[in-house]
């Protein structure tokens, strides 16, 4: 690829690692990394790999205070870089290709918890960043929290408490997953909503439009007519989508006078997309192979659950499912099969090559914290351990129809109960846990392993079980015959 | 004293449950050999399986004990009556049970086969009359059969590791206490020697065997590193009280390696073997349970430290944005009050009491209708634009709904059309005077 000699020192750590490692993967090693932990975090000189977006945040982000990128959470890490970096790259979708495709096929994305409000609170986000209707949404202005709510309350036309705490959660859920950066009192659009195709942006913009401001959230809800227009705006264009669509060319990084952190649009921001990594394997296609290979890519690692070969051309003809295994590959990822279906996981290799690079740098691992993973062994061993030791589960899978009960996890475990439920949360967000209501008195509600182990690989599962017997039963004849293998 | 030899084939039912892959199935379905009912047989090849299991490790239990080859049950159910009646006997107390109490107990076994089977254990002693007199009525059970049974099920469970683990414990104990002779401690180090030796073998010829077998039994045999570090550290206080017995000692190291060994051996066959999908069986449940329950929240992460999992990513597509917006639960409205004069509103208070003049009013009309006749014919009066006919009416309708009023208004069926005329069309009614007292 282009970056050739400067992808090894593309992020911390992949430098920490193997020196002579090659583009490809070290591209492969940063696509899977952006998946498991969020948006990148890169040097303001950095080039981001091949297939990335890279953002560049512009100086809104270092002017306001005490606003470091990690706002976002366990997405994005800490640098010991810079202060703060101003850079932040995701993955490119391919041909403009959005899991928003799986609705054509009939496949369930990964479901979005309390979806309508989370994205009614995103509107609102909208609303109250996105200042000038000819640009792109991102990078849109900084906005007060309190407006933004104001403009979720007018959206509703409720205030009470319990609308205000759930807007609050809705906030802090999108800040989790880079829909928007939130620090202190500010809130900013995030990086993945420079992720929307150019072509749906004039949806948002009809849809701002027609939002009530701010303002409207003082006084009762009228006319929309008279809220969509506050004062300090220019009525909205009449005919935009022309002047908007040649703006957005123009000048994709729209640079403004940075004089307050809240209303005024950060200076150098910008947003310019990188070689694409998968043209080069599509470009041999036909149009219409083309979309099947990209929407099977899609499917495989968007979908909630694995997909059915019979929907997907690329799955059923071997020769497709080649190429798409070499997409695939090309962002750290591999098919995994079961039966007639298919999904994508970590290739194993990709894999071992994060883990044993945790960001020691940082001395803060990325991905799920302590307590996260202890709840989410605490759940395979009650739901998958258990019945296979009884017999009851006999599949080669992490899967399993037994949920255990919250009451078990909160009483019979060394686990403070706080750190429980706060963990439970992150962790159903993810998909690596399911929530299963109760449905009579022999089937008590619970959790159990979530669809995300749909997605471990056949090594990746036979080395769980090892590491849950070394866990279990160090002591045992089992646990030595484990290690003798290993070493 | 009842011999504990036979008291001890009283297995409880619990256990024999336990090995079982149909555990629903009820106790007394599982006769097969003396009902040969197609009903009682087993339902699977594995039940047929898991019985034969079960015999078989009674049988080697007990095989020390047995007068013959014939002596230990030939079905589990035998052993679940006698299960039962120790039950029934434990919820009896000092009442005891009569032979009556202990049939209906044991009611859902066959009376023959209960009869059978009390014979045995009243002929072993497990079961004995209150008091050794001719017709006793009252029985009681055995302690030392009972406390016989809760050495089985441990024995069952563990396949006796525990066993060793407690007899390992006493024999340290006794090996450092000073009144225990050399002689003494050659006798317990060869005991453990042998045992240790009789193990292995057993273990290295599973390890050679089918893998089915392997995995049933190995578990309950291989030792833990547990047991052999105690067996070392016996070893090393003997030799350490008694150097004379350093050959002893040397065959009972040699029997914990070899152990340790077959462990290790049968073990790895079974985790190469097993594949992924058996490899959690080979740790029992309680295993796992007890990692749950007891483990630190550091140790219980660690099992997922070199996993990679996605950041939760979910995708707000801007049609569904769109959506979302227009599906947000709407508040109902407020609805505007409506206008209302500027000028002060006197409200109803005022027009109410005009009911004695609105009497009057209606009295005048009614009476000016009449004109001093008792009835009239409406269509006489109902005259003129529709305006002035349809106010005359209304009044003479109210007047007619005020019973204080001697005024009705009476219709007849027929309706008059006059398709040219003002109206068009009408009823014919009368307009009377009542007499006031009516």
């Amino acid at each position: 690829m282009a970056e050739t000699p400067t992808t090894d020192t593309a992020t911390d750590t992949v430098t920490s690692t193997d020196a002579a490692e090659t583009p490809a993967l070290a591209a492969a090693s940063a696509h899977a990394r952006a998946r498991a932990y969020g948006p990148l975090t890169l040097r303001l000189t950095e080039p981001a790999p091949p297939g990335f977006i890279r953002l560049t945040l512009g100086d809104a982000v270092t002017t306001a205070p005490t606003t470091p990128p990690t706002a976002t959470g366990d997405a994005v890490r800490a640098t010991s870089g810079p202060p703060t970096s101003p850079v932040i790259a995701l993955p490119a979708w391919p041909d403009g290709a959005t899991p928003s495709i799986l609705d054509e096929y009939g496949a369930a994305p990964v479901p979005v918890e309390r979806s309508g409000e989370t994205r009614r609170v995103l509107a609102a986000c909208l609303r109250a960043c996105w200042s000038d209707l000819s640009a792109e949404p991102w990078p849109g202005v900084p906005a007060s929290v309190a407006d933004v709510l104001a403009c979720y309350r007018a959206l509703i036309g409720r205030g009470d408490d319990m609308t205000r705490s759930r807007a609050v959660g809705a906030l802090r859920r999108l800040a989790d997953t880079g829909w928007i950066i939130r620090s202190g009192d500010v809130v900013r659009l995030g990086p993945r909503c420079a992720t929307w195709p150019p072509e749906s942006h004039s949806v948002l913009r009809e849809l701002v439009r027609r939002l009530p401001g701010p303002q409207a959230a003082e006084g009762p809800v009228t006319l929309p007519l008279d809220a969509s227009t506050p004062p300090d705006r220019p009525a909205p264009l009449e005919a935009p989508e022309a002047p908007a669509a040649s703006s957005e060319e123009a000048h994709p990084g729209h640079g403004g006078p940075a004089a307050a952190p809240v209303g005024a649009r950060p200076g150098g921001a910008g947003r310019d997309e990188t070689v694409s990594d998968l043209d080069g394997l599509l470009s041999p296609y036909d149009e219409r192979r083309r979309a099947e290979l990209v929407a099977a890519f899609m499917a495989v690692d968007h979908a909630a659950e694995p997909v059915h070969e019979a929907r997907f051309a690329a799955l059923r003809d071997p020769a497709l499912r080649r190429t798409l295994a070499e997409m695939l590959a090309r962002r750290g990822r591999t098919l995994i099969q079961r039966r007639d279906t298919w999904t994508s996981g970590y290739d194993d290799d990709v894999a071992a090559r994060m883990a044993s690079a945790p960001g020691a740098d940082t001395g803060r691992r990325p991905g799920l914290s302590e307590g996260e993973r202890a709840v989410l062994t605490l759940v395979l061993v009650h739901s998958v351990a258990i019945p296979r030791a009884d017999g009851l589960l006999s599949e080669d899978t992490w899967l399993s129809p037994y949920p255990v009960a919250v009451e078990e996890l909160r009483r019979r475990t060394l686990l403070p109960i706080g750190e429980l439920e706060s963990a439970l949360r992150t962790l159903r967000q993810a998909g690596l846990l399911t929530q299963v209501k109760a449905v009579s008195e022999e089937t008590p509600g619970g959790y159990v392993p979530g669809p995300q182990f749909h997605r471990l690989t056949a090594a990746a599962r036979r080395r769980l079980q090892e590491e849950l017997i070394l866990a279990a039963g160090p002591q045992t004849p089992l646990a030595t015959a484990i290690r003798a293998r290993r070493a | 004293m009842s011999p504990p030899s036979r008291t001890v084939l009283r297995v409880p039912q619990q256990i024999s449950r336990e090995r079982r892959p149909t555990p629903s199935r009820p106790a007394h379905r599982r006769d097969a050999g003396r009902d040969p009912g197609p009903e009682a047989l087993p339902e699977t090849l594995d039940a047929a399986l898991t019985d034969e299991a079960v015999l078989a490790t009674y049988r080697r239990m007990f095989a020390a004990l047995a007068r013959d080859s014939g002596a230990v049950v030939d079905d589990p159910a035998l052993v679940d009556i006698a299960e039962t009646l120790f039950d029934a006997f434990a919820e009896a107390g000092e009442e005891w049970l009569t032979h009556e109490q202990m049939r209906h107990a044991c009611r859902a076994h066959p009376t023959d086969r209960f009869e059978n089977r009390l014979r045995v254990l009243k002929g072993l002693g497990a079961i004995r009359e209150v008091f050794p007199k001719p017709n006793q009525l009252r029985y009681r059970a055995s302690f030392t059969s009972v406390v016989g049974l809760m050495f089985i099920r441990r024995m069952m469970d563990d396949g006796g590791q525990s066993e060793m683990h407690r007899l390992l414990a006493l024999e340290d104990l006794n090996a450092a206490d000073p009144r225990t002779t050399m002689e003494e401690a050659r006798q317990s180090a060869g005991n453990l020697a042998r045992a240790f030796r009789l193990w292995a073998l057993e273990l290295i010829t599973l390890t050679n065997g089918t893998i089915e077998e392997l995995r049933e039994q190995a578990p309950k045999l291989w030792g833990t590193e547990e047991i052999a570090r105690r067996a070392q550290n016996l070893h090393a206080t003997i030799l350490r009280r008694w150097p004379d017995l350093d050959r002893t000692c040397t065959e009972l190291r040699a029997a914990i390696y070899a152990y340790s060994d077959a462990s290790r051996r049968a073990a790895g066959r079974l985790a190469d073997s097993a594949g992924t999908t058996r490899n959690l069986t080979l740790l029992p449940a309680e295993a796992w349970r007890t990692f749950a329950q007891t483990a630190s929240k550091e140790r219980l992460a660690a099992v997922l430290d070199g996993f990679v999992f996605d950041a939760p990513a979910p995708w707000h597509d801007p049609a569904a944005i769109a959506t979302a917006v227009d599906e947000a639960p709407r508040p109902a409205p407020v609805r505007p009050a409506p206008p209302r004069s500027p000028l002060p509103d006197t409200g109803p208070v005022e027009s109410a009491d005009g009911g004695v003049a609105g009497l009057d009013r209606l009295t005048a009309v009614a009476e000016s209708t009449l004109g001093g006749r008792a009835s009239v014919q409406l269509d006489e009066v109902l005259t003129g634009d529709w305006a002035a006919m349809r106010r005359v009416l209304a009044d003479l309708t109210s007047a007619d709904l005020r019973p204080e009023l001697p005024y009705r208004l009476r219709w007849a069926d027929a309706v008059t059309a006059d398709p040219g005329g003002r109206p068009s069309w009408r009823s014919d009614g009368t307009l009377e005077r009542v007499p006031a007292d009516g």
